[in-house]
């Protein structure tokens, strides 16, 4: 996945045939993990915290839900059509911000189900099959994240 | 009565005014009253480390939800990561609680903490 284009407030990057399907399939599944509640203070001094975290994380879920939603929208035919050396992923400022949210709550989703390790390399030689799922989810996201952040060729200087 | 005299007892003649004593008002110093804003509590909102969220992902989020410049988002970022934890802004509550969850949205780990 590369960014080959960058127009105002336009995104186009180029897939080959395997990304474009894992993208898919990615986002086809999201939710891969379940809500988990967060904390809105370590310190909890504050005796309006409680309402806080509550509002927070009802507010998360209906975050994930509207992601839901977009997942679907972002591998339609006409964000992600095919092209001569594969396939073109063209996004809007906004549809690059969810996918981006999308792909990092997998990550986040996937490192937390793991137990939160301290390392993002699987190290662990008996491994189960769930956890190397896992592992994998995690990493293609982060892979899609950075390309997807990631600057053009010319604005990088390498050609 | 010389004329020297009588322009001395002429009655006629104003007596030489005196200013009367003018009070100086004294200096305005306004005494600021501290609004119901001052008085309420404020925020920090702080970004803590974790092993997950890329470094690249993290100096895009900040530049996204505070409008910061890559090389500040960027400062941030690395004080998170060397760090352990990073002060973004200091606010009061409903917006310190805003940019939580805002960061909270990307799946930053972030809070809101007293900063009295």
């Amino acid at each position: 996945m590369k960014l080959i284009k960058r127009k105002s407030e336009t995104w186009q990057y180029e897939l080959n045939q395997v990304e474009s399907v894992l993208l898919k399939q990615l986002l086809k599944n999201f939710p891969f993990t379940g809500n988990v509640p967060v904390k809105i203070s370590k310190a909890d001094a504050d005796p309006k915290s409680f309402e806080r975290e509550k509002l927070l994380n009802e507010s998360l879920a209906e975050h994930r839900k509207e992601l839901k939603k977009q997942a679907s929208n972002l591998i339609s035919g006409e964000k992600l059509k095919t092209s001569e050396k594969g396939h073109l992923l063209t996004l809007n400022a906004e549809e690059r911000e969810i996918l981006l949210q999308i792909l990092n709550d997998i990550r986040v989703g996937c490192w937390r189900a793991l137990g939160e390790p301290e390392t993002t390399e699987m190290h662990k030689p008996d491994c189960s099959a769930q956890d190397i799922a896992r592992h994998q989810l995690m990493n293609l996201a982060g892979y899609f994240e950075h390309h997807l952040i990631g600057l053009t060729e010319r604005e990088t200087g390498r050609h | 009565m010389s004329l020297l005299l009588q322009g001395y007892f002429d009655t006629n003649k104003r007596m030489p005014s005196v200013a009367e004593p003018v009070t100086i008002p004294k200096p305005f110093i306004e005494k600021r009253i501290k609004s119901d804003d001052d008085l309420a509590p404020t925020f920090y909102v702080i970004c803590w480390d974790d092993p997950v969220n890329l470094m690249v992902y993290v100096t895009h989020v900040f530049m996204k939800i505070f409008g910061w410049n890559k090389q500040k988002a960027e400062k941030h970022m690395m004080k998170v990561h060397e760090q352990g934890k990073s002060v973004l802004v200091r606010e009061g509550a409903e917006k310190a609680e805003f940019y939580v969850h805002q960061l909270q949205n990307y799946k930053l780990h972030a809070t809101m903490e007293p900063a009295e």
